[in-house]
C-alpha cells in the first residue's frame, strides 16, 4: 500500500470530505435544469432564483462553472461558531457540533468563500475550535479503559483522529485485562 | 469568410459573437464524434493572443466543452498544423487567436479542402484583415467566420471592389475571365505587392476573351470599355488597402470581453486578462493613446462595476489587500518607468526608453543628469539605489507629485497613464497590469531556449550589479532538470565513456529537439504564470534581465555610431556582443527595435517612406531595421519597425510590402518565421544585396 502506516488503518481525510459531500445543502441557482435522475437520486428542477436542495457534490460542481451561489448552512456563520467556541473553552465537555462540519465547512470555504459572510473570521473561529477540542480529546484519552472510551459530540475528523491509536490502546489493554486472569 | 459585427452593431438577421459561440457549444454536443480534438485553438505567441486563450479556455470549460489549445509560432508553422489538422475527423471548430487575417483562408491553399462541418473562427487583431475572408460567401465561405470588430462595415467600398473584381458581371463571356480575374485576385491578394502588375495583364486577358466571342464582340467590347476605368478604380481601392501597412484594431481579449459581457458571465478573472490584453498592445506601441484610452473607460467602468469599493483612492502605493480572499481590480496611475516597483527608482527610470531617449542614458553626462533630477526630487542617492520596496514611505507618497512639478524642466512629459492593478489578498503584493504583461511577455520570449542569469535580491549593496547572479531556470520542466542531474551524477561516478556518448547524443538532439519546442514551452510557461501569481512573480527578475541585456546592446549601438542612415530608414547590424545569441529571437530583437525607437526619437529627423503608386510621400515617421546574425543557422533575423514622431501615437508599419517586395528583386533566400511580416529570416550571404535593394524600394516604382 501507498498510504504511510499510521494512516492504513483509518479513512483518509480526502475520503471523509467524499463522504460528506454527499450532504444536502441549499443552492439559488443561475442556471436551469429539469429534474435529472444520477445515482444517488434524482434532483432538481433548478428553476433561478428559487432555491433548491442538493448534495454539496453537485452544488461544488456548479459552483466552479459559475452557474450557482451556495447558501451556507445555518451553523456556518460567525455567531454561532463563536457561541460554541466559548462554550469549549468554559465547559469541559464538548459542544454539540454538526458531525461533519470541518469537512463541510473547508468544501465551502474553499469554492464558495465569496458566499460567506467574512470569511477570514469563520477560518480563524473554526481552527480555534479545533484547537480546543483537539485539547479536549488528548485529556480524554487518559481516561481509555479495555472496554469503552466515551467522549460525546466528537466529530467525524477527530474521531478519524484518534481511531489508530485507540484500536491499538484498546487491544493492548484487553489482552493485559486478560492475562492475569488466564494467570496460574 | 463573413465577418460578424460586434454586439452592438448586431441585429436579427446579422449574427454577432454570441450566436458564433452558441453555434460551438451546439456543434460541439450534437457531434457524435466529439472528443477533445473536436474544438481547436490555435494561439500566436504573444501576449494578447494568451489572455484571450485562456479566457476562451476558461469559458469553454465551465461550459463542459473539451477543447485543445496549440500554440502555433508563425506561417510557417501553421502550415504543417494544417496539414496535420486534414487528418482529424471529429475536427468541428477551430479558432485562430491573433492569425490569420491576411491570410486567403477559404482557398485551396488553407481551409478551402476541409470538410463542410468544419467551422473557422478568427479572433485577430492584425489589420488589414483579407477581403476574401471577409466578404466572399457561398458554401465554401460561409465555414470561415471573422469576429470583426465594427471596422468592416465601413468598408462597403472594398467590398464593392472585390466583389467587382471577383465576379464579373457578364455571364457567360467571362467564364474563363472570371476564373483568370478571381485567380489572379487571389495572387494578388496574397502578394500584394504585385497588384499593379496584375491588373494590367488581367485587363488585356479579359479584352481578348472578349474578343473572342464572336456573337457578343461589340456588346462586350462595350460592357469591357465601360467597366475598363471601373476596374482601374477597383483594383487601385483593393490596392490602397494592402498596402497601406500593418496595423493594429481591437485586441483578441477584448473581443472575448464584449462576447463574456453578452452571455453576462464576466468576472474579475475575465477582466483582468481583458485589461492585460490592452496593456500589452498600448506598451508595445500597437495602438495608440487615444485608442487606449476608449479601451481603458470601458475597462474603468467594468471594474467599479465589479469590484465596488468606498473609498477611490488613485495612489498606486496606497493599494492593499483588505482581505485574504481579496482578489479585485484596482484602478491606478501608471508610471512609464519600466517594472519601478521591483526595481531601484534608479534603475528603474534607467531602463525606460522613454527616459532614456530624453536625458541621453547611454553618455555618462546623460546618467549624470538622471542623478540630478532624482536629486532635485529629493531622492538622496543612497535612498534611489535601494530596492523600491525599501524606499522611505514618505519618498514614495511624494513621488508622483515631485515628478509632476520637476520632471518637465528635463523634458519628460506624461509620464503617468491611468491602468490597473491586481490584489492578492495576502500571498503576494498587489501587481499591476504593465509589470504583469512585462513577465508574461519575458516568459514567452524568453524562458527557455537561452540562458538568462538574474540578479539575487540583496545581493547588489547599493551600486551597480556587475553581474554573478543565479541563472534562470524556470523554463525547464522538471524531468529535464532531473534528466541533467542524472547526467551528472553518472558522468562523476564511473563509466565515462558511455556517459560521454550518450550526453553527446543528447546535445546533439537537443538543439534540434529544442528549436521547434522552445516556444511551445514557453508558452505554456507564460501560460501557467497568468493563473499562479508565484510564477508570474518570480519571471519579473527575468523580465529584468532582458531589459539590462537591451539596454547593453542599445547603448553600446548608439555609442558606437551603428546606425547607418540610407535614404529612407535607418539600419542597424549586429554582428558580435555578449547578447547575441539572445537578440537570435525576433520577440527580443523587436523590442530592442522599439527601445531604439524610442530613444532616439527626439535626436533624429523623422523621414518619410514614399508610398509606391502614390504621388506624394506619406507621413513622417522613423522607420528602423534592425538585423541580428543568428550563428547557429547562419542565418539574419531582420526586424523593420516604425516609429511615429510623437509619443503615444502609431504608424501603420510598412515593412512587411517593403521587405517582400525587395526580397523579389534581388531574390534572397528568406523565410518568415512569425506572424508578423516585418519579421524576417534571411540567408547570411544575401543580407548586404538585400539591404540596399530595401533603399531603392523606398523611391517607388
Amino acid at each position: 500500500m501507498a498510504l504511510p502506516v499510521s494512516i492504513r488503518a483509518s479513512v483518509t481525510p480526502l475520503e471523509l470530505e467524499l463522504i460528506a459531500s454527499e450532504t444536502l445543502v441549499d443552492i439559488v441557482p443561475l442556471i436551469s435544469m429539469e429534474k435529472t435522475a444520477f445515482i444517488s437520486g434524482a434532483y432538481g428542477p433548478l428553476r433561478p432564483p428559487v432555491k433548491s436542495r442538493i448534495p454539496l457534490w453537485m452544488a461544488t460542481n456548479l459552483k466552479l462553472k459559475k452557474k450557482c451561489h451556495i447558501v451556507p448552512p445555518d451553523w456556518l456563520n460567525i455567531e454561532f461558531l463563536q457561541e460554541r467556541l466559548t462554550h469549549e473553552t468554559s465547559y469541559p465537555a464538548f459542544s454539540d457540533l454538526p458531525f461533519r462540519f470541518a469537512e463541510i465547512a473547508k468544501v465551502i470555504l474553499d469554492v464558495a468563500s465569496d458566499d460567506l459572510q467574512n470569511p477570514d473570521k469563520i477560518r480563524s473561529l473554526l481552527k480555534d475550535l479545533r484547537e480546543a477540542r483537539q485539547a479536549k480529546s488528548r485529556e480524554g484519552l487518559q481516561k481509555l479503559d479495555h472496554s469503552e472510551l466515551s467522549l460525546p459530540n466528537l466529530c467525524s475528523m477527530e474521531i478519524n483522529e484518534i481511531r489508530p491509536f485507540f484500536i491499538q490502546a484498546m487491544s493492548v489493554l484487553t489482552k493485559l485485562v486478560r492475562e492475569p486472569t488466564a494467570g496460574p | 469568410m463573413v465577418y460578424i459585427p460586434p454586439p452592438h452593431l448586431a441585429s436579427a438577421s446579422r449574427p454577432s459573437y454570441a450566436e458564433a459561440y452558441n453555434d460551438i457549444l451546439v456543434s460541439h454536443r450534437r457531434s457524435p464524434q466529439t472528443s477533445a480534438s473536436s474544438v481547436i485553438l490555435l494561439v500566436a505567441p504573444d501576449v494578447d493572443a494568451l489572455c484571450a486563450a485562456k479566457m476562451l479556455a476558461d469559458m469553454l470549460q465551465q461550459d463542459d466543452v473539451m477543447h485543445r489549445i496549440i500554440p502555433v509560432s508563425g506561417i510557417a508553422e501553421l502550415e504543417r498544423m494544417r496539414d496535420e489538422l486534414m487528418s482529424y475527423a471529429e475536427l468541428h471548430t477551430l479558432m485562430l487567436i491573433n492569425m490569420g487575417a491576411i491570410l486567403d483562408l477559404p482557398s485551396v491553399e488553407w481551409f478551402g479542402e476541409f470538410s463542410t462541418k468544419l467551422s473557422v473562427h478568427v479572433v485577430d487583431s492584425t489589420r488589414p484583415q483579407n477581403l476574401s475572408s471577409l466578404f466572399g460567401g457561398g458554401e465554401n465561405g460561409d465555414r470561415i467566420i471573422v469576429w470583426d470588430d465594427g471596422r468592416a462595415e465601413n468598408m462597403q467600398e472594398e467590398r464593392k471592389a472585390w466583389e467587382a473584381l471577383a465576379y464579373e458581371p457578364e455571364p457567360d463571356s467571362d467564364e474563363d475571365a472570371s476564373d483568370d480575374d478571381s485567380e489572379e485576385d487571389k495572387e494578388g491578394e496574397q502578394e500584394s505587392d504585385e497588384e499593379l502588375g496584375s491588373s494590367p495583364s488581367g485587363k488585356r486577358r479579359m479584352l481578348d476573351n472578349g474578343g473572342r466571342e464572336g456573337k457578343r464582340r461589340k456588346l462586350n467590347d462595350e460592357v469591357s470599355r465601360m467597366s475598363r476605368d471601373q476596374r482601374d478604380a477597383y483594383s487601385m481601392r483593393l490596392e490602397q488597402h494592402y498596402v497601406s501597412g500593418t496595423s493594429y484594431g481591437q485586441s483578441a481579449s477584448a473581443t472575448i470581453y464584449i462576447l463574456a459581457t453578452v452571455l453576462e458571465r464576466v468576472d474579475n478573472d475575465l477582466l483582468w486578462l481583458a485589461i492585460l490584453g490592452l496593456t500589452f498592445q498600448y506598451t508595445t506601441s500597437r495602438v495608440s493613446r487615444t485608442d487606449y484610452d476608449k479601451f481603458h473607460s470601458v475597462y474603468y467602468d467594468e471594474v467599479f462595476r465589479l469590484n465596488p469599493r468606498p473609498d477611490a483612492n488613485l495612489n498606486p502605493d496606497n493599494i492593499s489587500a483588505s482581505s485574504p480572499d481579496d482578489l479585485s481590480v484596482r484602478a491606478t496611475e501608471e508610471l512609464r518607468f519600466m517594472l519601478f516597483r521591483h526595481w531601484t527608482l534608479y534603475d528603474a527610470m534607467y531602463h525606460s526608453s522613454y527616459v532614456a531617449g530624453k536625458l541621453g542614458i547611454w553618455k555618462d553626462r546623460g546618467r549624470k543628469r538622471l542623478t540630478g533630477l532624482l536629486a532635485k526630487m529629493g531622492f538622496s542617492i543612497p535612498q534611489t539605489q535601494q530596492p523600491y520596496t525599501h524606499m522611505d514611505l514618505d519618498l514614495k507618497h511624494q513621488l508622483r507629485s515631485k515628478l509632476d512639478a520637476i520632471a518637465p524642466e528635463y523634458g519628460l512629459v506624461e509620464l503617468a497613464y491611468p491602468s490597473f492593478a491586481r490584489c492578492y489578498g495576502y500571498r503576494a503584493p498587489p501587481l499591476s497590469a504593465a509589470d504583469a504583461v512585462e513577465a508574461a511577455g519575458a516568459l514567452l520570449d524568453v524562458a527557455g531556449g537561452v540562458r538568462m542569469e538574474l540578479e539575487v535580491e540583496g545581493s547588489r549593496h547599493g551600486g551597480e550589479w556587475f553581474g554573478g547572479g543565479k541563472m534562470w531556470g524556470g523554463g525547464r520542466s522538471e524531468e529535464d532538470r532531473e534528466r541533467k542531474n542524472m547526467m551528472r551524477g553518472v558522468n562523476a561516478v564511473d563509466a565515462k565513456r558511455p556517459a560521454e556518448a550518450e550526453d553527446n547524443d543528447e546535445g546533439k538532439e537537443g538543439p534540434e529537439k529544442n528549436e521547434v519546442q522552445w516556444w511551445v514551452k514557453n508558452f505554456w510557461a507564460a501560460y501557467d504564470a497568468l493563473s499562479d501569481i508565484t510564477l508570474l512573480r518570480e519571471a519579473l527578475s527575468l523580465s529584468m534581465s532582458l531589459h539590462r541585456a537591451i539596454i547593453r546592446q542599445g547603448s553600446s549601438i548608439i555609442d558606437k555610431q551603428d546606425i547607418r542612415t540610407m535614404r529612407s530608414h535607418r539600419v542597424v547590424v549586429l554582428t558580435q556582443g555578449p547578447d547575441l545569441a539572445l537578440f537570435a529571437h525576433p520577440g527580443v530583437l523587436s523590442r530592442l527595435a522599439m527601445w531604439l525607437v524610442e530613444a532616439l526619437r527626439d535626436r533624429l529627423p523623422g523621414t518619410a517612406i514614399a508610398k509606391p503608386g502614390r504621388g506624394g510621400r506619406g507621413k513622417k515617421s522613423l522607420p528602423f531595421v534592425v538585423a541580428c546574425l543568428d550563428e547557429q543557422a547562419g542565418t539574419y533575423i531582420v526586424v523593420g519597425v516604425m516609429g511615429a514622431l510623437d509619443f503615444g501615437d502609431v504608424r501603420k508599419n510598412e515593412f512587411g510590402l517593403a521587405f517582400l517586395d525587395a526580397k523579389e528583386r534581388c531574390n534572397a533566400r528568406t523565410r518568415h518565421g512569425s506572424f508578423d511580416t516585418s519579421v524576417l529570416e534571411i540567408n547570411q550571404e544575401d543580407l548586404k544585396l538585400f539591404l540596399e535593394t530595401l533603399c531603392e524600394v523606398g523611391e517607388g516604382y
